[in-house]
């Protein structure tokens, strides 16, 4: 049987669940084409093979990468994550990501950080930082500013709880359109939440009790059909009223 | 001993080339970064993996790559007669070598340098042994065939590598491919596939063993092993599929498929209940359908 010349790339285990060892694409078949390979992807020799269990996606024209849910974190440039400092250095502080190695945070990544105003972080303070470089090998570089050198929204929160989930639920609550769960407790309740690509959000509210009833809903939320949630939460804003 | 039948049937009353019943279940353990439990028959194993964490000794960091350590422990309850076993001796710190051997190859270490995962594993329950299994000094066979990396081991340590693998999915560490491993053996003249403990105790050559046997039944003990690998990766494949089947099917509402699965769990007498498993999706993943049951779901999917 002649292979079909394919006019597009997409592989036939597009959305489907693969393993590792599946080999999705064979590059001998296609000729003059480019493909960009994401996370849970290697080339071996003249085929593309996954690493990683997961789902395969792909968007047009030729991205390919695996999407799964873990529970360790693995540090990506760009990321915004909550971290806890673990140890202060002269130089940096010690920031711990849930990587697989403690990220540094230099001392002077803030906006307008000199040498005179070091900012004073206790060990167990919760920051909200972006992951500048993650090379393997070395630890990862965070900073407390944006591309543009602005404060934006990074630095120390306060108060508040931070929670642990998956790298999977984060990307939901981080997804557009917002996550049903948040927006329908958003509508009955006040309260502010920081959500880290790293599988932790943080939660404050005026009230701790608050507080524990967001965060307990967000990660039961995840086990959840869209039905379910919907009867859940339902329940549970009619109890607290 | 006679250990086939005239009619062709094993002990348990399996066919030559029948494997145990098939079991397994991910997330088992809450606190892991990932976690699986196993069962081939009567053998109970659970894993847990953790990492790609910091290395705890820094003399032990290897700077171009991971390192992979094990832990195997077999639990005082395991077997017939409950003994308190001393922890690190020869038969579980041989073990641990040939499941962290076995993983080395398959674990791209490279791309985790500077970095430790930790992998222990721990067996439940070991088939039927009163007495310790005798290991004889083997020599582990890994061979790359049709893309599957496949080892032969006895009896628990089949058991052992394949909740191995399995947590090490569930954990996303990135991985050449799945390691599957199943036994075989030879007695009464027939290869036989997937040894109990009463058949792997009969001190049969088996493909782990350096027994003497003849060139060509060699290869069909082989044959079978590799067909048996095979089948443990297909069912290893289907656990993860179903499991994101599962989420997929809930994200889109396809609840009634859900209800589908739960029907067959109680058509196989599985010990959770509908309610529970409704509330507690992740932590209740319990498949305990065999596996022509398990084909059948899925294509309903």
């Amino acid at each position: 049987m002649e292979a079909k010349p394919s006019s597009n790339l997409s592989s036939k285990f597009v959305d489907q669940v693969v393993v590792p060892g599946d080999v999705i694409l064979d590059l001998s078949s296609m000729a003059n084409q480019t493909i960009k390979l994401g996370g849970g992807l290697r080339q071996d020799g003249d085929s593309i093979s996954v690493m990683k269990a997961g789902t395969l996606r792909f968007t047009k024209p030729n991205k390919y990468w695996v999407e799964s849910s873990h529970k360790r974190y693995v540090p990506c440039a760009g990321d915004n994550v909550l971290g806890v400092v673990v140890d202060t250095k002269p130089e940096n502080f010690l920031v711990d990501i849930r990587g697989p190695a403690l990220a540094f945070l230099p001392v002077l990544a803030f906006e307008g950080g000199t040498r005179r105003n070091i900012p004073k972080f206790e060990v167990g303070t919760l920051l909200y930082v972006r992951v500048v470089n993650a090379n393997t090998g070395m630890n990862p570089e965070l900073s407390c500013m944006d591309a543009s050198g602005k404060a934006a929204e990074y630095g120390v929160l306060k108060e508040g709880y931070m929670f642990e989930s998956s790298t999977g639920l984060s990307r939901m609550l981080l997804s557009s359109p917002p996550y049903p769960v948040l927006e329908a407790l958003g509508k009955k309740l006040s309260f502010e939440i920081a959500v880290g690509i790293n599988g932790c959000f943080w939660v404050n509210a005026s009230q701790s009790s608050t507080v524990i009833l967001v965060g307990n809903a967000i990660q039961k939320s995840e086990s959840l059909s869209m039905v379910q949630q919907k009867i859940y939460l339902e329940k549970l804003l009619k109890s607290i009223q | 001993m006679e250990y086939v039948n005239p009619e062709g049937l094993r002990l348990d009353g399996r066919r030559p080339m029948e494997m145990r019943q098939l079991r397994a279940e991910i997330g088992a353990v809450s606190g892991a970064d990932g976690s699986a439990m196993f069962e081939m028959g009567n053998t109970k194993v659970i894993a847990a993996v953790y990492g790609p964490r910091e290395v705890q000794h820094r003399s032990q960091m290897v700077n171009d790559k991971a390192l992979i350590r094990c832990e195997y422990t077999m639990a005082n309850f395991s077997t017939g007669d409950r003994t308190r076993k001393p922890k690190g001796d020869r038969r579980s710190t041989e073990i641990s070598l040939v499941i962290r051997q076995t993983m080395e190859a398959c674990i791209l270490t490279h791309l985790m340098p500077r970095s430790q995962i930790d992998i222990f594993v721990q067996v439940l329950q070991a088939d039927g042994g009163k007495r310790k299994i005798l290991i004889s000094h083997s020599k582990h066979l890994i061979c790359y065939a049709s893309q599957l990396l496949f080892t032969f081991f006895s009896g628990t340590r089949s058991a052992c590598i394949n909740a191995a693998t399995l947590a090490l999915a569930d954990a996303g560490i990135p991985m050449r491919d799945l390691v599957t491993s199943c036994s075989s053996g030879y007695l009464n003249s027939t290869p036989l596939l997937d040894l109990n403990y009463v058949e792997d105790s009969a001190g049969g050559p088996d493909v782990t063993m350096d027994a003497k046997l003849p060139m060509d039944i060699f290869e069909n003990v082989m044959q079978l092993a590799t067909e048996g690998c095979k089948a443990v990766a297909n069912y290893i494949r289907e656990v993860r599929n179903l499991i994101l089947v599962l989420f997929q099917a809930i994200r889109f509402e396809k609840v009634a498929i859900v209800w589908f699965l739960l029907m067959e769990n109680q058509v196989c007498g599985e010990r959770c209940r509908r309610r529970d498993v409704i509330n507690h999706l992740p932590s209740y993943l319990l498949f305990g359908l065999n596996f022509r049951r398990f084909r059948a779901v899925t294509v309903g999917v």
